[in-house]
């Protein structure tokens, strides 16, 4: 099962890879990815598809909130509650 | 002596708040974040405004940009200019700093109303023209040629400055679209162009006090016109959807719902992304009861999922090119969706004329005739700001009508005449595609590309897409064999293209294939782009 480490670098490394395809710098874990554009309508499924598949668990519509993706801290917590549900 | 801004008949946008302000000083007039400006406040912000930027020097005529976050601001910002008697350009927050630095020198913005944020991200010598800005923020900071936004409450409000013989058809804001040579294009609108659209959505919409208008579009975007305008026109209040609220269906969905929107405007992506992931069906949305649409076709399938979503609300189909805002309609027809197999563009706006003229250059009389679209009447632009080659090949004299001289657009746009006297819309002439509603020109986009040093060959596909309408595929063929990574290229896109241009992959190639008149071969790479294709790699295809 992976330790909330690993599943954080997952998670910053798809980041940083959107962030640099937009041309945004560095992004760090507490910044708000809706304010410095790195998530934008297309990306947010993105990263949702990422989740669903790199930690197999099913993201519902009414997740997709503010709350649960505007950092990659908020999203390492949201994933590691979905992870936590599944055992 | 009437005082300009108390006329029975309003020939000004900013007279439309002021006689909204006089009839419901209390009620609500904008709302975002959270925050609200009553009808008393935004008359009295906008005059405080203004008059502040006739003492810093603002003349008839001159533009300020806007260049901030959606705020209640935004609205003061947009009525305070137009006060002053100056042209407002909307810029949008999220675009590169080198593309706004290029507009704000294109069209000489004199003022920027802006934050400390983000006037720290553009250069100063790129925007030499700018001689002061008033920074619309909490707790800003003054400087020289800085002006915090509190410091208008120490300025007079009850009314605005000496108007400076303004007419209908002095110009009110400059709306910036992709242009196909690689530059975005300033399109010129005037009050009287604004007031057109306005007056006749006021009437088709019967837009009342009671309405609460959402605001989805961008201000640089003229789906806001209707947004704004018209809420402040019927007393009604403007709430701006904040950006995280955007990107998230489910919130979304509850904010149209917590909000009470009555009247909701955007383009068929946004609604189709709210369908698929917004859960409707879970929510009571009687309170919607006209939903338009603009900007890019819908999809049949996502419009009778629609249509069943909100069973009592109003389906309107609106088209235009941002040369003349709205100018046909067509009212969705609920029992008709089950057969048709695309909604027409419609008729006619009130006090706009449109025809289609086909390739023998006639007028099209006959049911089934197709032609190129144009249309006549007070929406139609004065042309394109500091382009007057641009503007006479699309404004052009009208032909058609020989007792005096007017003019008409070219919309460029192939359409089809329906038996019930609307149109169909076929399709583009030229390079001109839409993703997400956005107007994009390929070549824009190429041009960027093909400016980047080891660039040889740059061409842009657009990729049809059920969702957002298109999605953009690049294929560049490096000079000579030298080292280029896509990613170097999407970030040199970046720093000049707004997001929704960015191609969201760009292939290299040793060399694009050609036609035999040795044009590179868009179709075979549009085939190439279509999905499920192959990478391309650097064996060509």
């Amino acid at each position: 099962m992976p330790d909330t480490q690993t599943v954080k670098d997952q998670v910053r490394q798809f980041v940083a890879e959107t962030a640099q395809r937009k041309g945004i710098g560095a992004v760090t874990d507490d910044e708000s990815l809706t304010a410095n554009g790195v998530i934008d309508s297309l990306a947010i499924f993105r990263l949702v598809s990422f989740i669903e598949d790199t930690f197999s668990v099913r993201v519902a519509d009414e997740e997709i909130v503010n709350d649960n993706f505007k950092s990659v801290n908020d999203i390492e917590r949201f994933v590691a509650g979905k992870l936590a549900q599944k055992v | 002596m009437v005082e300009s801004d108390r006329v029975r008949m309003a020939f000004l946008l900013n007279q439309l708040l002021t006689r909204s302000a006089e009839r419901y000083p209390e009620r609500p007039a904008v709302w975002a974040r959270g925050r609200t400006l009553t009808y008393q406040e935004l008359e009295e912000r906008s005059n405080q405004l203004a008059h502040l930027l006739r003492e810093r020097g603002l003349g008839k005529g001159d533009r300020v940009g806007l260049y901030f976050p959606k705020a209640v601001e935004s609205v003061a910002a947009m009525f305070g200019v137009l006060k002053a008697g100056g042209v407002y350009v909307a810029l949008d927050p999220s675009a590169p700093a080198q593309r706004i630095e290029y507009i704000v020198q294109n069209c000489g913005i004199r003022a920027l109303i802006t934050t400390g944020d983000k006037l720290g991200g553009l250069r100063p010598g790129e925007i030499p023209t700018v001689e002061f800005s008033v920074l619309a923020e909490e707790n800003a900071v003054a400087a020289p040629n800085r002006f915090p936004w509190q410091d208008l409450a120490g300025i007079p409000g009850s009314h605005p400055p000496e108007p400076l013989q303004p007419t209908t058809l002095d110009l009110a804001y400059i709306i910036y679209t992709s242009g196909s040579t690689g530059r975005p294009k300033g399109v010129m609108l005037t009050h009287q162009n604004a007031l057109t659209f306005v007056q006749w959505c006021a009437d088709e919409f019967r837009v009342t006090h009671e309405d609460r208008l959402s605001n989805h579009a961008p201000l640089h975007f003229d789906l806001s016109v209707f947004d704004v305008y018209n809420a402040i026109e019927a007393g009604a209040c403007t709430c701006m959807i904040p950006e995280d609220v955007q990107l998230f269906p489910a919130s979304l969905a509850r904010f149209i719902l917590t909000q009470g929107i009555s009247i909701w405007y955007s383009v068929p992506s946004a609604l189709v992304f709210l369908l698929l992931h917004g859960r409707l069906s879970t929510l009571d949305l009687s309170r919607l009861r006209i939903i338009l649409f603009a900007g890019e076709v819908f999809p049949m399938k996502y419009l009778r999922q629609l249509a069943d979503a909100v069973p009592h609300a109003e389906l309107y189909n609106l088209y235009g090119p941002t040369e003349t805002n709205v100018c046909t309609y067509c009212k969705v027809d609920r029992a008709a969706l089950g057969t048709q197999d695309k909604l027409p563009i419609g008729r006619a706006c009130l006090n706009t004329e449109v025809f289609a003229v086909d390739d023998g250059d006639r007028v099209v009389s006959e049911p089934g005739g197709e032609g190129e679209l144009y249309v006549r009447g007070p929406s139609v632009t004065p042309g394109y700001w500091g382009d007057p080659e641009k503007t006479r090949k699309m404004v052009v004299p009208n032909r058609f009508q020989p007792y005096f001289d007017e003019k008409a657009y070219r919309t460029g746009d192939l359409v089809r005449l329906r038996t019930d006297g609307g149109y169909d819309f076929l399709g583009r002439r030229d390079n001109q595609i839409k993703s997400r509603g956005y107007r994009i020109e390929l070549g824009e986009i190429e041009a960027v590309l093909l400016a980047h040093g080891g660039v040889r060959e740059a061409a842009v596909v657009a990729v049809p897409d059920e969702e957002i309408g298109a999605r953009l595929r690049a294929f560049v063929a490096p000079h000579n064999g030298g080292a280029l990574a896509a990613a170097e290229l999407q970030e040199h896109c970046a720093s000049r293209l707004p997001q929704y241009m960015i191609p969201e992959r760009i292939e290299l190639c040793e060399t694009l294939p050609k036609t035999s008149t040795g044009k590179i071969d868009r179709v075979k790479l549009a085939a190439a782009g279509a999905p499920r294709g192959q990478e391309m790699g650097r064996t060509g295809l």
